[in-house]
């Protein structure tokens, strides 16, 4: 069964040159000037994607190609413009994931709420809370209010709650860059178990290396299109060449 | 529309939990705590009734228990529509990353702005035994519905507030303009048959606010329910509002991680 499937989707963003208006100026003489102020980004193309259950897709392409955004349309943060997008099965995505936390609030209680927003209650939480805990490391910096993190700590914090639970579907941007690098060592074991836990994986990665590992799949988007989709090595290899043969590349 | 509301539930321990902790950090920093968003009211209320009572010599009894319900209201609709013009921004990391129902958003500041109403609402009660007894509690009751609806008004209103704050960086400055006017066009400080003698009914007539605020005063301070009409007039607001709200919704779901 396919656990996710896009059909046909493409995804324009409207860029807006000038920022948000002034309902004022919208109001007085938008009527005249309604379209000039609006800038078409085609940012994905007629993508057809299915991942079976079981699969592990990669995704590769240059910077701007569409890659991430293509990883926010898996994961429901944009709708498509047009076509459908289908999925079957608990999300998790792990993108951005270093933001989304009241820096008010101490560890533990930013803890609760993202573990809420993943559609958790209490109780499951409080399962779960000092195996997140000793995850992060954090130790006695749980009880400081956020906004004194440093960003590696924000990450791990974020890394620990999003990959508390196993998920049926992973959605993973390179997320690791930042962390120590003991802490990536293990997180990276951690991904990896949660990968072969998993029942979907969708990964975008510039690390070929490891993608031809972890991946049975592999899509190459070139400026919002796929430019060749097939297995793992054969869509590496080509990719590889291109960029090493010294062709012009997207921006 | 069901499913909708039902994922709303189904989140409701995140919203609920940030609700306690916006509650948490506006008073950790302030001595007085609740007792500050009180203050506001009850000072001015102590200022207008000695000028109202020295000058045009009204009664302190009935005047006093009724001016501060309709600055409670007030306050609770301003803070809500103002609050909900940041709602979107507030969440925007969230919104980043989940699927979530957006009007949580909303629901999240107006809820904390529902938790200073009822408290103000529990002062005004107190004053309203204080200068002239306690109203009978079953007609008491009649004020929970009023209160409820009052509260989805409310949320709806922050919803189109924080869409067209998404859209237009000037929403809130024009927000606090319109609020400022419809402060004097409601009968809050004064009341509502002056303007009938005056001609001038119909502000109150057509004006959804001092319909919500009638509810809410009438079992408070008379004792009574309130007439049918206004209770029908009342829950249709609120239903409109609620549509306009709805179909705002349906466009920010696909449209607004755009504007972010």
């Amino acid at each position: 069964m396919n656990l996710i499937e896009l059909c046909d989707v493409s995804l324009h963003f409207h860029v807006h040159r000038r920022g948000r208006e002034a309902l004022k100026d919208y109001l007085l003489h938008g009527l005249f000037r309604r379209k000039q102020n609006v800038m078409e980004v085609k940012a994905l193309e007629h993508i057809d994607l299915a991942v079976d259950e079981g699969q592990r897709l990669g995704i590769i392409g240059a910077n701007g190609a569409g890659k991430s955004t293509l990883l926010k349309v898996l994961a429901g943060v944009y709708p498509p413009t047009t076509g459908t997008r289908r999925v079957t099965g608990r999300v998790s995505s792990l993108f951005d994931i270093s933001l989304g936390f009241e820096p008010e609030a101490n560890g533990w209680d930013n803890i609760r709420y993202r573990s809420y927003l993943q559609g958790e209650t209490p109780r499951s939480v409080n399962a779960h809370m000092q195996a997140i805990a000793d995850f992060s490391e954090l130790g006695e910096f749980l009880d400081t209010p956020v906004r004194y993190y440093s960003s590696g700590m924000l990450v791990r914090l974020a890394f620990s709650v999003a990959t508390a639970i196993e998920p049926e579907i992973l959605i993973i941007d390179e997320v690791l860059s930042a962390g120590d690098h003991s802490f990536q060592a293990k997180a990276r074991q951690r991904m990896l178990a949660l990968i072969s836990h998993a029942q979907a994986v969708v990964v975008v990665s510039h690390d070929l290396g490891s993608l031809r590992q972890l991946c049975s799949r592999i899509i190459w988007l070139d400026h919002g299109r796929v430019r060749m989709s097939g297995a793992a090595g054969e869509v590496a290899a080509a990719y590889l060449a291109y960029t090493q043969s010294g062709e012009p590349r997207a921006a | 529309m069901t499913a909708y509301i039902a994922d709303l539930w189904r989140l409701r321990y995140f919203w609920m939990a940030l609700v306690r902790n916006d509650l948490r950090n506006r008073y950790r920093r302030s001595f007085l705590g609740l007792g500050w968003s009180l203050a506001q009211p009850l000072a001015m209320t102590a200022v207008l009734c000695t000028v109202f009572a020295s000058v045009f010599g009204v009664s302190l009894r009935e005047y006093a228990p009724y001016l501060l319900s309709g600055l409670t209201f007030w306050n609770f609709i301003s803070a809500a529509t103002i609050a909900g013009c940041q709602s979107f921004f507030q969440g925007e990391s969230y919104i980043r990353q989940h699927r979530a129902p957006l009007a949580m958003y909303p629901l999240r500041t107006t809820l904390g702005a529902g938790y200073h109403f009822l408290v103000g609402m529990g002062v005004v009660l107190i004053a309203v035994g204080i200068f002239s007894g306690f109203p009978n509690p079953a007609v008491l009751l009649g004020l929970l519905p009023a209160l409820a609806l009052v509260f989805v008004f409310a949320w709806s209103l922050a919803v189109c507030t924080a869409t067209l704050n998404v859209l237009f960086h000037d929403t809130q400055h024009l927000l606090e303009i319109i609020l400022q006017i419809l402060f004097y066009m409601t009968p809050i400080i004064y009341k509502p048959d002056i303007l009938v003698h005056k001609g001038l009914g119909w502000t109150v007539q057509f004006n959804p606010f001092a319909v919500f605020l009638e509810l809410v005063r009438q079992p408070l301070l008379a004792g009574t329910w309130p007439a049918a009409s206004t209770a029908w007039a009342g829950v249709l607001i609120a239903a409109a509002t609620v549509c306009l709200a709805a179909l705002l919704l349906r466009w920010c779901e696909r449209r607004l991680i755009f504007f972010l």
